[in-house]
């Protein structure tokens, strides 16, 4: 009897002490409070990021050198998947213990803004070492709030076209050029879409989510109109220029059927592999998925001559948690996004560069996209990134509004215009929720 | 002392030792959340942040007003009318199918309950892949009987009704089997003295084996509302509330107002506790009106 | 009794006309997945859909095992879904035995009190017990999953009430014979009960296996805790939706509890129509 008894509990506490686990942040101590100057000795730094398979090679390969080289300051990585990244810092402030250094979307920023301890960089982006002014332009500014620096650009990439060749020789079409405007987009896709065969000219995103609200961005802009007045206290997308924007897209899904509405938002990578969809305006981390497809890569259509796009940046945060342990981030941070690092990074995963100076190094592009077939494209695309979106805490309701005119309007449920209208109303009311 | 010993050896010292641990555990992860989330309701809180503000009936009062909330409720209720005749008329027909002595009657039965086992995201996977509006086999059958390619979980007005047809075949096991085990109970003399007296097959049903079903068409009734108001796992998986906002049901809402919203900013758990309990009354109150309503109708066998 | 003449226009009996197709529907999305799970990409990505892909290609499942977590998903679902029944089993049972047999102080109060919570629906526990979980210091792990569910009401009821149907003289007999309530319950009570405990083992392997709300609220980043439903969810999706390889990877998330059911049917229908006959 007292056997089982005992039994039983020892079997619950082991039980218990198995589930909670240990804090799997581990290494992240506060240290001595306070103080911005130099470490007093050794310290390691946590540093979350979602990388993985190829992207998460080479930043272990830099850090390896890193930490060869710098004994003193010693950088741990951790694995968060990005889309998870602000959820889990902000748990991790509830506990008192954020990172070091955390890679996070940039249309986190306002929300960022507000953690305590997020380090403000302005002052450190004077530095010569950091070369500021070097990052492009659209990384700079999604990196900065209310006029202060929160986080170092850490990837950038832009929306292009990418093209099936082979459909488009089947079809006797001329492959997309960079004069290109959207009524020759809208043409080949029509031409080149077949409904016996179940294919489409091009695929759009339908789950009314910022995805579907990013790729309808360039055709605003490139048409003159904006997402915000000038003061971001009022919706401007409902104007005369972005209603005709929206109904390009309206015209093909609708009218053309040329559209494949990707109301789930993840087929279109394989049906475009199997040589389903035509065209896609998509940006260079779906290259890879794209193994059996001989594919081209151009600069989007435009308007007037206007091919501006849009560029979805992220950005490295870094977290005070005293005993110097900030400024050793930042020497780390000034070193990872350092030229040298970013085309070494560049050439082994494929992501953009994002310094003027990588992007204007001539031979180095030509190497890059030898070794990743249409990312030269990308790259140069970055020098049409002219305006980001809005920084500001009531942007996703914009963009939830905005999603939601656009799927309704290219389901044929409303026409363009009242869509729109529908969906600025309710931008302005978030916007004045704000405040 | 002695009243101590006896105390132990005692009939409540037992009880008690036997019960605790499953009471404490409830007590924490069953009562306290009750209570907690009442209380919850009437504050402005995140979910992560520890910050609380009193708010007393803002939230309650800021349902009224909300259209997010209407739309869901009206989705809630257009799948329960829906859902809940529909499996419940399909599980009937089937258990009295099912009630027979024939060849292969075990195999099917067994086809019929096997995908209650299968889990709502497994079924939510099986039937995406199915309703496929471009390669799905669905589309495929259909034209071959004539019938246009449907958008179904992607089309907004058809949408629901392809939860409907998903979920009916997902609960069509757990229904039959009650029918079925209700059927047997059916005394057969009864039913062989209505055939003796002339009466035809289809008022055989009606007069004698129907009005012995009413108990377990209550519970099927009262069960299948229940969790056709709290739907939410096909929802988030299969539709994520769209197209459009036409799925998105009332427990969707309140899962994106406090953990998909509620995180960062803009503090909702509280909000999204007062629709919580909204919907816990209306449950109440319809399980109640329910059974009223079924044990008036029904004659229990004496 | 009065044979009435059966005029018979099929030589089989008319039902099988219903149920063979009806049998048909109900297999026909579980039929298709395993086809699915066999196939090349660019065959999924066929219309007119491809019936019998030709040469079976079983490394599908061998991708997914190898280039996804899905092992590790199905580990932690079976730890918790083992951890829960197992304890349910024994807390449950101690509980009931109680409610059923022992005559204790507050025991009415304190069974109603449990019943009640069964009435409460989900949503409206969810953020407070995920805000408990949060304070105890067990979200984001298996815990999370884990604790909350030691001991659930179900169970106490329908032991409870199973265990009010043996009959008392045994039980009574080994009392007067000095014999402790836990040896009783021991070495009487839980031999006679087998087919119960069954049961609820099953019935509650099957609501944790297949469980999602729960682990998507309290699994928020710490992917190596993932179950095979938020496994199974994730997987699908963001960007890549890849049939084949969801098909194999759902065809192998369902199969324990395929075979649990065929091995142990009689105790699912046991389970589910108990729910039903009380009345």
């Amino acid at each position: 009897m007292k056997r089982h008894h005992l039994l039983v509990i020892v079997a619950a506490l082991g039980l218990l002490a198995a589930c909670t686990g240990g804090d799997e942040d581990g290494g992240a101590s506060t240290g001595e409070t306070g103080a911005t100057s130099g470490p007093a000795g050794p310290v390691t730094l946590t540093m979350w990021h979602g990388y993985t398979d190829a992207e998460a090679a080479s930043l272990d390969a830099l850090l390896a050198e890193w930490n060869e080289a710098n004994p003193d300051i010693r950088i741990e990585p951790l694995f968060v998947n990005n889309d998870k990244a602000l959820q889990k810092l902000t748990v991790a402030l509830q506990g008192g213990e954020p990172p070091d250094i955390t890679y996070q979307y940039g249309s986190s920023l306002p929300q960022l803004a507000a953690a305590p301890g997020l380090v403000d960089l302005t002052a450190w982006t004077q530095q010569p070492e950091v070369n500021w002014e070097d990052f492009v332009q659209g990384a700079r500014d999604a990196a900065t709030f209310e006029g202060k620096v929160l986080g170092v650009p850490a990837l950038i990439d832009n929306l292009a076209v990418v093209y099936n060749k082979t459909l488009f020789d089947d079809a006797g079409l001329a492959y997309p050029n960079d004069q290109w405007t959207w009524d020759d987009f809208r043409a080949a896709a029509k031409a080149l879409t077949d409904p016996a065969e179940k294919r489409f000219g091009f695929s759009y995103p339908m789950d009314a989510s910022e995805d579907t609200v990013w790729h309808y961005h360039p055709l605003l802009w490139q048409n003159g109109g904006s997402i915000l007045t000038e003061d971001g206290s009022q919706a401007a997308f409902n104007s005369p220029e972005g209603v005709e924007a929206l109904e390009v897209l309206v015209g093909m899904a609708v009218e053309d059927g040329s559209v494949f509405l990707d109301m789930q938002n993840s087929p279109y990578t394989g049906l475009f592999n199997s040589g389903k969809i035509g065209m896609l305006v998509t940006g260079p981390w779906d290259l890879s998925s794209f193994p059996d497809v001989d594919y081209g890569v151009e600069i989007l259509p435009g308007f007037d001559g206007d091919h501006q796009t849009i560029a979805g940046p992220d950005m490295w945060c870094v977290f005070d948690n005293g005993g110097g342990r900030a400024q050793a981030a930042l020497e780390f941070i000034a070193w990872l996004t350092a030229a040298d690092q970013m085309k070494t990074d560049a050439l082994a995963t494929g992501h953009l560069p994002f310094r003027l100076s990588v992007i204007d190094d001539a031979a180095f592009i030509e190497g890059f996209g030898a070794a990743f077939p249409g990312v030269d494209v990308f790259a140069e695309n970055l020098a049409n990134v002219e305006q980001a979106r809005p920084v500001l805490a009531a942007y996703p309701q914009v963009s939830e509004a905005m999603g939601l005119a656009i799927v309704s309007a290219m389901l044929g449920e409303k026409d363009a215009q009242s869509a729109l209208d529908e969906a600025a109303a309710q931008a302005n009311d978030a916007l004045a929720l704000a405040g | 002392m002695d009243r101590f010993r006896r105390f132990l050896v005692s009939d409540h010292a037992a009880g008690w030792a036997f019960i605790l641990p499953s009471v404490v555990l409830i007590l924490v992860f069953g009562i306290a959340p009750i209570v907690w989330g009442l209380i919850l309701s009437f504050q402005e809180a995140g979910l992560i942040s520890p910050e609380r503000e009193w708010v007393g009936l803002d939230n309650y009062v800021r349902i009224a007003s909300d259209p997010k909330v209407r739309q869901a409720a009206i989705n809630t209720i257009y799948y329960t009318v829906l859902f809940v005749p529909t499996s419940i008329l399909a599980a009937l027909f089937v258990a009295q199918a099912l009630n027979r002595r024939i060849a292969f009657v075990r195999f099917y039965r067994l086809a019929v309950f096997i995908p209650v086992v299968t889990s709502t995201i497994a079924t939510g996977i099986m039937f995406l892949w199915l309703f496929d509006r471009n390669y799905g086999l669905a589309n495929w059958l259909l034209g071959k009987i004539g019938l246009g390619p449907f958008g179904f979980f992607e089309d907004p007005d058809q949408a629901m009704i392809a939860l409907v047809l998903m979920t009916v075949w997902g609960w069509l096991g757990f229904d039959t089997i009650i029918y079925l085990a209700a059927l047997q109970g059916v005394p057969q003399e009864l039913t062989e003295a209505a055939a003796i007296d002339g009466a035809g097959r289809w008022s055989s049903f009606w007069r004698v084996t129907w009005p012995m079903l009413g108990p377990a068409t209550l519970l099927l009734v009262v069960w299948s509302t229940i969790s056709a108001i709290q739907l939410f796992d096909e929802v988030f998986f299969v539709t994520k509330g769209g197209p459009l906002g036409r799925t998105s049901v009332v427990v969707f809402y309140v899962y994106r107002l406090a953990f998909e919203q509620g995180l960062g900013a803009l503090s909702l758990a509280g909000y999204a506790a007062a629709i919580a309990y909204v919907l816990f009354l209306v449950i109440l109150v319809l399980t109640l009106a329910q059974f009223w309503l079924g044990n008036r109708i029904i004659h229990y066998p004496s | 009794m009065v044979e009435r003449p059966r005029r018979r226009l099929l030589p089989f009996d008319p039902w099988h006309l219903f149920l063979a197709p009806l049998s048909l529907l109900m297999l026909l999305p579980m039929v298709w997945m395993v086809v699915t799970s066999l196939e090349t990409e660019a065959q999924t990505f066929h219309f007119p859909p491809i019936l019998w892909p030709g040469t079976l290609r079983f490394e599908n499942y061998l991708t997914v095992i190898r280039g996804s977590a899905f092992g590790t998903w199905f580990w932690n679902t079976t730890v918790v879904t083992v951890a829960i029944v197992l304890s349910n089993l024994v807390l449950c049972t101690l509980a009931s035995y109680a409610f059923a047999r022992i005559r204790f102080l507050g025991r009415g109060v304190v069974y109603l009190l449990l019943l009640a919570t069964l009435m409460v629906p989900i949503q409206v526990v969810l953020i407070p017990t995920f805000l408990i979980v949060k304070e105890l210091g067990l979200l984001d792990h298996l815990g999370a999953l884990i604790v909350p569910h030691l001991a659930s009401v179900f169970g106490i009821f329908m032991l409870t009430q199973f265990f009010r149907t043996l009959p008392v003289e045994l039980e009574e007999a080994a009392r007067i014979d000095g014999a402790s309530r836990l040896s009783i319950l021991l070495r009487i009570v839980v031999p006679l009960s087998l087919p119960a405990l069954a049961t609820l083992a099953v019935i509650q392997f099957m609501w944790t296996w297949n469980e999602f709300l729960w682990p998507l609220v309290t699994i928020l980043t710490n992917q190596d805790a993932f179950t095979l439903q938020l496994g199974l969810a994730t997987f699908q999706g963001s960007h890549q939706t890849q049939w084949h390889f969801v098909a194999a990877a759902n065809i192998m998330s369902m199969l324990p509890m395929l075979i649990l059911f065929l091995v142990a049917q009689r105790y699912f229908v046991r389970g589910i129509a108990s729910q039903g006959l009380k009345g």
